[in-house]
């Protein structure tokens, strides 16, 4: 991605797909981490280990503005501080209890996460509308390949046959995948919306194809 | 890896009642083994170049060991008492260390979390103060007066109820517990961890109990304590990282951790490090 433009914010969900009062997993360059959304409505992020017995924190819960976990039920604030031990409910948890935690960051139905204190707000794209999220077994270059199109320095590609009406907004993965989000231009129809759903799956699948044949070769 | 020190040591591969003459095929740190029986009707276990491996039969269970066996199995004295029901409640596959399932069986402040409604509930999570000691004579880790309230303790019991345990670490891969019966209340439950290292980061779970309990059918119990160690695996195989931390740092304990804390220190002062994790690798 272009630093000038996008720091180091990674889109790694859509809004849609995190609703109030609950945590999944997510990817972000810095490795797996927990990103939720309190019931108050407000989305944070933070490394996917409990500090207490490394379990993985996407497994837990959200209750208020806390997210718990499920092993011992610790809690921690969006800040990253331990804020309750079950286990000693009179106990102040100390300040070294605590998660590492990510700036969050929400733009047209994507939800952004970055490493380090970015420079700059993540980019918008103006007149899209956020439809859906799939993740490919392919790399980013087999899916410029498949969308006959290359990615912009946001990370955003316009595949050719497309002709305007969507754009992916590319996150690479772990292992060669890609987490394409599917962004639509304006607001569509249910046909519409059925049809770019169709539409990336295909693309996917002509990704996916072409990442196994070059493996091959 | 260091093997060294846990070689000589006995471990669980199957079910006495299970064996055939045709055998079954296991692993045991890391080296395939067959486990059948003989003509007479005996235990025989195989190592992977045919080699005739130690074998005792104890608590329902075949063990055996890659190395050779310094001492006899641990005792277990109720498994001599009248009047118990012996329970083998099978087998569960867990993608983790040998280590850290030892570790999750000692530990009673996940109940409200993990067995919510069975063996804990919230808002009773406060895990009270309790005895926990190294016990050089024996060379065990026990822990005692450990107290904590149960909504369905066992399947004998009715309703909720303050449970006491104790918790003996007799071999590395083994923990044994005793806890409240509640039929009979000068009597202790025993319920039993034997672990299987199949490789340092998978492995058998094989529970067994010794209980007081005349009236519940054998599969309600054992359908009990599966549902138990499932619950128990959904924590295990997402715990990071997957062997067991055995130097400070990177897991915090509190003061409700003391028996993993003593677990913990006693494996590395015997160089039980098959399936741990140190500072050092």
């Amino acid at each position: 991605m272009h630093p000038d433009t996008t720091g180091s914010w990674t889109p790694v969900a859509l809004s849609a797909d995190l609703p109030a009062g609950t945590v999944i997993p997510a990817r972000i360059p810095a490795g797996s981490i927990a990103l939720w959304r309190s019931e108050s409505g407000r989305p944070a992020a933070s490394a996917n280990r409990c500090p207490h017995r490394g379990m993985s924190l996407s497994h837990g819960f959200v209750r208020g503005e806390a997210l718990s976990c499920i092993y011992h039920g610790w809690s921690y604030a969006q800040a990253g501080n331990c804020l309750r031990i079950p286990a000693h409910p009179g106990l102040t948890p100390p300040q070294a209890i605590r998660v590492k935690t990510y700036p969050v960051e929400e733009t047209g139905g994507v939800i952004w996460v970055a490493m380090g204190e970015p420079s700059a707000n993540p980019p918008k794209f103006e007149g899209f509308v956020a439809l859906r999220s799939l993740m490919a077994e392919a790399g980013i270059a087999a899916i410029e390949a498949a969308a006959g199109a290359k990615a912009s320095p946001a990370g955003l590609v316009e595949p050719a046959e497309s002709t305007g009406t969507i754009c992916l907004l590319l996150s690479a993965q772990e292992d060669r995948q890609t987490l394409l989000h599917v962004l639509l231009k304006g607001e569509a129809g249910t046909a519409a919306r059925i049809a770019a759903s169709r539409a990336a799956e295909s693309l996917r699948r002509k990704a996916e194809d072409l990442q196994k044949k070059g493996i091959a070769q | 890896m260091t093997m060294q020190a846990m070689i000589d040591e006995w471990y669980p591969v199957g079910l006495f009642s299970q064996l055939d003459a045709a055998g079954r095929g296991t692993a045991l740190m890391g080296e395939p083994i067959v486990v059948a029986s003989d003509a007479d009707g005996n235990a025989k276990v195989t190592g992977g170049n045919g080699r005739v491996l130690p074998v005792c039969v104890r608590y329902g269970h075949v063990w055996s060991s890659l190395g050779a066996p310094k001492k006899a199995l641990f005792s277990i004295p109720e498994a001599d008492q009248t009047g118990r029901r012996f329970v083998d409640v099978g087998v569960v596959r867990v993608r983790c260390s040998p280590l850290r399932a030892v570790e999750n069986f000692l530990d009673v402040a996940h109940f409200p979390f993990v067995h919510t409604d069975i063996l804990g509930a919230e808002p009773h999570t406060e895990v009270q103060n309790y005895k926990v000691e190294i016990r050089e004579d024996v060379d065990e880790v026990w822990a005692t007066q450990v107290k904590f309230y149960q909504p369905l303790a066992a399947k004998s019991a009715s309703g909720g109820i303050t449970t006491e345990y104790m918790y003996r670490v007799p071999a590395p891969t083994c923990s044994v517990l005793y806890k409240t019966c509640p039929p009979r209340p000068s009597e202790w439950d025993v319920i039993t961890l034997f672990v299987q290292p199949l490789a340092e980061d998978l492995c058998d779970v094989w529970p067994w109990m010794a209980l007081f309990d005349d009236t519940t059918s054998l599969t309600d119990l054992i359908h009990f304590q599966q549902t138990i160690f499932l619950q128990d695996r959904s924590i295990l195989e997402n715990q990071i990282p997957r062997l067991l931390p055995l130097d400070p740092g990177l897991e915090i304990p509190t003061r409700a951790d003391l028996t993993s804390v003593a677990y913990r220190r006693w494996l590395k002062r015997h160089n039980y490090t098959y399936g741990a994790q140190l500072v050092a690798q």
